[in-house]
């Protein structure tokens, strides 16, 4: 429910014309996406776009001849990485290569560290994958770019909010608020609605976009997106393992529909979580050393 | 949230013991709870990073420390082994952080911190241990962090900064 019972102070328009260092995402990453999601994308069309991007593709290469995958031979160009490792993969390292740099740095607004959001942001990626093989849904291959993408806005967002945590919290505990209640109180919006509209800047497809928009809320779209349902459930394992809390800690709700919605249930959650952990601690060493 | 300098890590699952001196640390706790052990005699003190609340019917436990039921014990093993004596240990808690609000239909069942908070409280219970300050639930993510030399336990939240939360030389 939005609370518009204080004046904003920023537009969502502002925090995009007025936030310095705003992340972007390069326009070959965003070409990859689209490939991947195209029935006609293929291989070569890939590496075409990606050879447009020389930084961007050396990072690829460097992640994809990382310890991790363990090839018997150096992928020495980009075509040769997407047919030794497929498509998807492909799209997720460029995910991962493009959003990296932006996503180490610390984010005060939120009282997160260096490397913070990359934590929480990464292990929700991974999470979301797993949920929809387990859902056994077909956005499997989206879940991952949308659990990587799902607080964008609290990168753009942050400077805004630096030193108002305190008094943010205080608001949330004496009203008895969710951090995106508050942030809606304070501004009018929040970082769901700031990701969104980045998103849907960046021409993302509608169904990422709706993954930031409603992921603390997936009650609310309507029709349904099991993209955002994924993002939802993964962000509640990952809130709850601990990985890159800030001061927002777990002030958020958990919507149990999601899960119901995926084809989950209660009982099989604590065995969800062990999944998830196991995942995530196998997917992090990728980052260990290439990253 | 940052280690601090020189602590044993306690990572998630993990179960480590010092004796003598040192300090151990669980960073960035959620719904885990971070829960230590010290016998102020021999000086042996232990902590586990507990992940969740039972072991899985049918499944081999590779990792002790990551549920309630089985770290527990294997925590009291660990510092036995170190020169602790059971009937001395005293223990400290916290963690077992929740989401604001479950769904209207949400069981306890996903509510996976408060679960942590009861099954750690529970296996202790069982063992005659004696837990003498626990800080348990709410929505912030904590480290914790145990000295040997001082016996202070304590808490450290984004927002409250560290405090002492007990100290277990009694």
């Amino acid at each position: 429910m939005r609370d518009n019972s204080a004046t904003p102070i920023l537009t969502l328009e502002d925090i995009v014309a007025k936030t310095s260092d705003l992340p972007s995402l390069p326009a070959a990453a965003l070409a990859v996406m689209r490939e991947t999601d195209s029935p006609t994308g293929t291989a070569q069309s890939i590496a075409r776009y990606l050879s447009q991007d020389q930084a961007l593709t050396a990072r690829i290469l460097r992640l994809a001849n990382s310890a991790y995958y363990g090839l018997a031979r150096q992928i020495i160009d980009v075509s040769d990485a997407v047919v030794v490792l497929g498509m998807r993969c492909i799209r997720n390292l460029c995910m991962v290569a493009s959003t990296y740099p932006w996503m180490v740095k610390p984010l005060k607004g939120y009282g997160l560290g260096p490397k913070e959001m990359w934590t929480h942001s990464f292990a929700v990626a991974v999470g979301a994958q797993l949920i929809a093989q387990r859902s056994r849904s077909t956005v499997s291959d989206q879940a991952f770019t949308a659990g990587l993408l799902h607080n964008l806005g609290k990168v753009a967002l942050s400077i805004w909010l630096e030193d108002k945590m305190a008094g943010m919290l205080a608001i949330a505990c004496r009203e008895g608020l969710t951090f995106d209640q508050v942030e809606r109180k304070m501004l009018g919006f929040d970082h769901c609605d700031v990701g969104s509209h980045m998103g849907e800047g960046w021409n993302l497809p509608k169904p990422l976009v709706e993954a930031m928009r409603f992921h603390h809320n997936p009650n609310a779209c309507d029709p349904a997106n099991p993209l955002v349902d994924c993002v939802h459930v993964a962000d509640y394992l990952t809130m709850s393992m601990g990985l890159g809390l800030g001061g927002d800690g777990l002030r958020y709700d958990f919507q149990e529909e999601a899960l119901l919605r995926l084809g989950l249930t209660p009982e099989s959650f604590d065995e969800l979580a062990e999944e998830f952990m196991i995942a995530y601690e196998q997917h992090e060493k990728l980052f260990e050393d290439a990253a | 949230m940052t280690a601090v300098s020189g602590a044993v890590l306690v990572g998630m699952a993990d179960i480590q013991v010092l004796r003598g001196g040192g300090q151990l640390t669980c960073l960035g706790l959620g719904s885990c709870i971070g829960l230590c052990g010290f016998d102020p005699v021999s000086k042996v003190a232990g902590m586990v990073h507990v992940m969740l609340p039972e072991a899985f019917a049918g499944k081999l436990v590779e990792k002790p420390g990551k549920f309630a039921d089985t770290g527990i014990p294997a925590l009291l093993e660990a510092m036995k082994k170190a020169g602790a004596e059971t009937s001395r240990i005293i223990f400290a808690m916290a963690g077992g952080a929740q989401v604001f609000k479950f769904g209207a239909n949400a069981e306890s069942r996903l509510d996976i911190g408060a679960r942590n908070a009861v099954a750690v409280t529970n296996a202790l219970k069982q063992l005659g241990m004696k837990v003498v300050a626990s800080d348990t639930g709410g929505n912030n993510g904590r480290t914790v962090n145990f000295t040997v030399e001082t016996g202070a336990f304590t808490v450290r939240t984004v927002t409250a900064g560290e405090k002492t939360l007990c100290n277990l030389k009694g």
